[in-house]
């Protein structure tokens, strides 16, 4: 197990390096100017040599790669132009916001997802089972914008029970005030995904109770719930387990819209104030961040799959 | 409830009027139409009947598990003078254990061997987990399985197929039950296995008294393990009896139809088998009358009346009972002629395979990084020797039979005869020339392939008619209206009537699928056909035309095959020659007659006495049992088959490559063992 997490980890260590070399590459290597780009096309000749003087950009290339990447590793991420600030701060400071947005949609996700997935499965044909397939079909097809806008005139505008933008730390405001500016973030975001992974963890239910070992424990006079619980279940999440890190990326992309609509201070809006004022080395620092983040939800799923999968924690050694 | 006068007396196990169906989108399927079985105390039954004959709903039926889509009435079911159905869901696990075809897909892949036999001993014993683990090793240990306490902590992944039958039947046998269900327990392990596998059985059955329904397709590990016999046909017991008379003189058409269908071992090349026309009747719409008729070949008027399931006239006393009219008749099943067998093997040269190896690689090269010693590195790649220097010859119009068990290589050495896999190492010829790794037309044309499974090598979206047309064109046969008279003419060739050219691959019945892939594969006018078990996914009946059909096809267009297969049985009646093949290569080969008869290869002799047969009871204790399965490990550079040898010599079996010994020209053996010790072994398959 231990060599099995530490190759894992090492995998991961290679991704995240090549990572580095494609984001560098997409910002430099593109056609154009960067001094230009980040000035606008109006710029003085003379701006834009301090800037590239400022940014090094006359330096070879690869010079330019080493210091940013040896800046990543030594904790540097850089310097915002616009804020002229360092990016480190602004982004562990977003990236707290939208932790605490996509860890409770993550956990929703999963436990929510999860146990409609199992209700369906061993109810299927039943009414209960049809009312979700249809509740489950609309919401994957509905996308997440519609949500946020439909939302906040209900809630927000109509209703005026839920703040419909901002932000407030638990400390200003208490828990009550904190949370109700979660709510309608949460629910836009989860919404489909719950209806993705019941309906994945529904039909891998399904096949699983329909296999020889469940068979063959009901055969052992084993009790029904017994059955589902120890014989059905940690083999039918083996799919799901690996869907919720795919997951977390499409959550990641969700975030961006949901903290755009509804004004949460993130990393998603950090993101899109980069790219609206060219402030390419926040914007480099940002998708490091979102890269790191989205490797390392799978390195856990891997670790999650070993754990309900003895084929992997343990090789094909006989017995 | 137990009734206590009659706990005790009467059958154990005692099913009459048994009927199952299932509602499907054309109407009730009566899968199961009143049978009655009663099983004594300590008694063995054995079910046989052919895919679709609802043997399987017996045993679900038995255990309560048919699920809801199914209609289960009877008119008496009885366990233990207990209703059977009213106490099935305390019954099952407890008093009737079960073990089911495929022990890969009976296990849990998440827990371990010894929590999943436990688990019923803690759920219905009432022991602690320490107790029930210990009776778990014992159970373990009982079942024959060495070091039972690394088995009990070990997962299924594992264990090798036959160990893991074996914690199977140990976990049936958890709770102590009087009624053992065994619905097909050796038909997806290898020979030699299965033959280990029937040998604990029978203990078991002696040492505790154990009562078995055996239900199973192969009469000849039937005949072995039961005292008494139930046939079914179509959802319908058409004849039940003890299972020596039954076997020696089959009184129901169908009984002797499937006897005759079966290719044996023993009997060796007995001319032509003798397969059942026609196919299942459909169960939505059962026949009243007789639902075998429109297949049997004693057929008269009064058939078409319900039969009632008998005793033939003169067998009152014996309790054999019948479900024919005509069952009390001397009636011969009309064989047809024996077409003179031509003298074949001594043509020229068409195929040689000179050397050839193939080896695949285990995991990616991420799997390779190691971390032992500390720091991490690659270890060398692993590499499995699929098939390691094989050499084999086919001559024009002959038939080369190969046997070996799984993961022998087989079916790579198969792909690689045809270079639809690249070969490592070694040459290939065809017809005189050298065949490259990436041949052209010439050599596709010539040489082509039938797969085992029809519904996976048939394009499900292209009807009869493209699938056979694609290589007649294709490869220039004929064109336009030429090249639709030519797929006539090959569904003709496979006994398929033109009808059949719009049909789709489902639309087909398993023997019609195959043929079907005989017929493409016949398209391009071959001279040379590998056949990959082509016949093993097939029903006994279906497969006797198969086999027959191919049979015909050399005779009349002198195509040599090359009979890739597992079943001895087959591979006896179809083959002129035969090489056996052991991890990798080849041990013994020769013309067939030499090969099923002393000397032999150890290997062979083994494989041999490892093939049940019918009428062979008294054969068991003369038979040699191998230990361990193939991929037990071996050391480099000796016999490949030393580590599961009975007849090993000593550390040169190892170390030393074994020579090539040749009793008769062209007949050769790899062994170290002196020729006269090998002619001296006795007739494996009998005195026969």
């Amino acid at each position: 197990m231990a060599s099995y997490i530490a190759r894992r980890l090492l995998a991961v260590l290679g991704v995240l390096w090549a990572m580095t070399l494609l984001i560098f590459g997409i910002v430099h290597l593109l056609p154009g100017n960067v001094a230009y780009m980040i000035l606008g096309e109006y710029a003085t000749a003379e701006a834009v040599a301090t800037l590239e003087a400022r940014l090094g950009l006359n330096d070879p290339l690869w010079l330019q790669y080493w210091r940013w990447f040896s800046g990543l590793l030594g904790g540097d991420f850089g310097r915002s132009l616009v804020m002229d600030r360092p990016a480190g701060p602004l982004i562990a400071d977003a990236l707290a916001h939208s932790a605490i947005l996509a860890g409770i949609s993550i956990v929703l996700v999963a436990i929510i997802g999860i146990a409609l997935g199992i209700h369906s499965a061993v109810h299927k044909g039943t009414l209960s089972d049809r009312v979700l397939t249809l509740a489950q079909y609309f919401f994957i097809a509905v996308p997440e914008f519609f949500w946020c806008i439909l939302l906040i005139l209900l809630f927000a505008a109509w209703l005026g029970w839920l703040p419909a933008t901002g932000y407030t730390p638990i400390g200003e405001g208490g828990v009550l005030r904190w949370a109700t500016h979660l709510i309608l973030p949460v629910f836009t975001l989860v919404s489909g995904l719950i209806a993705h992974v019941s309906r994945l963890t529904r039909s891998s239910m399904i096949e699983t109770l329909e296999s020889g070992y469940v068979l063959a424990a009901r055969a052992r006079g084993v009790p029904e719930g017994r059955v589902l619980r120890r014989h059905a279940l940690p083999n039918a999440l083996l799919p799901t387990v690996t869907v919720l890190a795919v997951d977390v990326g499409i959550l990641i992309g969700g975030i961006v819209v949901v903290e755009t609509v509804f004004a949460y201070p993130g990393l998603g809006r950090l993101l899109i104030f980069a790219i609206e004022n060219h402030d390419l080395p926040l914007l480099m620092a940002g998708m490091m961040v979102v890269t790191t983040v989205y490797a390392v939800a799978n390195l856990v799923a891997d670790i999650l799959y070993a754990f309900l999968n003895p084929r992997i924690r343990y090789g094909r050694a006989a017995a | 409830m137990a009734d206590p006068g009659q706990a005790g007396k009467g059958p154990l196990l005692d099913l009459r009027g048994l009927s199952v169906s299932y509602a499907t989108g054309r109407g009730q399927l009566a899968a199961l139409q009143a049978i009655s079985l009663a099983i004594p105390r300590g008694g063995a039954m054995g079910l046989v009947g052919e895919s679709g004959s609802g043997k399987s709903s017996v045993v679900l039926a038995i255990l309560g598990l048919l699920g809801e889509g199914a209609t289960v009435a009877a008119d008496a079911a009885r366990f233990d003078g207990e209703d059977l159905f009213a106490n099935a869901a305390s019954l099952r696990g407890r008093r009737i254990g079960v073990v089911f075809q495929d022990p890969s897909a009976a296990l849990n892949p998440a827990l371990t061997i010894g929590s999943q036999i436990a688990e019923p001993l803690v759920l219905h014993k009432g022991m602690s987990q320490s107790e029930a683990d210990a009776r778990t090793i014992a159970l373990l240990a009982e079942v024959g399985l060495p070091r039972a306490e690394t088995v009990a902590r070990a997962y299924p992944h594992q264990l090798s197929g036959g160990m893991k039958q074996r914690a199977v039947i140990a976990g049936a046998l958890a709770c102590e039950p009087d009624l053992l269900l065994l619905d097909e327990p050796t038909t997806a392990l290898d020979v030699t296995v299965e033959a280990q596998i029937l040998d604990l059985l029978e203990g078991l059955r002696a040492r505790r008294g154990l009562s078995l329904l055996l239900v199973s397709h192969n009469l000849g590990i039937v005949d072995r393990l039961c005292d008494d016999l139930t046939v079914l046909y179509a959802g319908r017991v058409v004849e039940q009896g003890a299972a020596t008379t039954l076997l020696d003189i089959p009184a129901h058409p169908y009984t002797r139809g499937l006897m005759g269908a079966l290719p044996r071992a023993d009997k060796g090349r007995i001319g032509r088998l003798v397969p059942i026309p026609g196919g299942l009747p459909d169960l939505t719409k059962p026949d009243p009358g007789c639902n075998f008729r429109t297949r049997c070949a004693f057929v008269e008027p009064p058939c078409s009346a319900p039969q009632a399931l008998v005793s033939p006239p003169g067998e009152e006393a014996t309790g054999r009972l019948a479900r024919c009219r005509r069952a009390g008749e001397e009636l011969a099943w009309p064989v047809p002629p024996l077409p003179e067998r031509t003298v074949r093997g001594e043509g020229e040269t068409l195929l040689e395979a000179n050397a050839l190896s193939r080896s695949f690689a285990l995991g990616g090269w991420l799997g390779r990084v190691s971390f032992a010693g500390g720091r991490p590195h690659l270890a060398p790649q692993a590499v499995v020797r699929a098939v390691d220097g094989v050499s084999l010859v086919v001559r024009k119009g002959e038939v080369l039979g190969l046997v070996g068990e799984s993961g022998c290589g087989k079916t790579t050495l198969g792909r690689l005869v045809l270079r639809l896999i690249e070969s490592d190492g070694g040459t290939l010829r065809f017809a005189g020339e050298t065949v490259p790794q990436r041949p052209g037309a010439g050599f596709r044309r010539r040489a082509q392939i039938v797969f085992q499974n029809p519904d996976s090598s048939l394009n499900p979206r292209k009807t009869v008619a493209e699938i056979i047309r694609r290589p007649v064109t294709l490869f220039g046969i004929a064109r336009g209206a030429a090249a639709d008279e030519e797929v006539d003419r090959l569904l003709t060739l496979v006994r398929l009537s033109p009808a059949y050219r719009g049909r789709y691959p489902h639309q087909l019945s398993g023997g019609e699928k195959q043929r079907i892939g005989i017929a493409r594969a016949l398209a391009s006018q071959p001279d040379f056909l590998v056949c990959d078990e082509a016949v093993s996914a097939l029903d006994v009946s279906v497969q006797a035309a198969v086999l027959n059909l191919l049979d015909d096809l050399r005779d009349r267009l002198g195509v040599a095959y090359l009979f890739i297969s597992h079943d001895i049985g087959v591979i006896a009646h179809v083959a002129d020659r035969i090489a056996v093949m052991y991890r990798g290569g080849v041990v013994e080969e020769g013309p067939a007659a030499a090969i099923l008869s002393p000397p032999y290869h150890p290997y062979t002799e083994a494989l041999l006495s490892a093939v049940p047969l019918v009428g062979a009871r008294g054969r068991a204790a003369s038979r040699i049992r191998l230990a361990g399965d193939v991929s037990s490990p071996s050391g480099a550079g000796g016999c490949r088959f030393a580590h599961r040898c009975p007849r090993r010599i000593g550390p040169v079996c190892d170390e030393v490559a074994p020579p090539v010994i040749e009793p008769v020209p062209g007949h050769r053996i790899a062994c170290h063992l002196p020729p006269e010790t090998l002619a001296a072994m006795p007739p494996a398959l009998g005195a026969a």
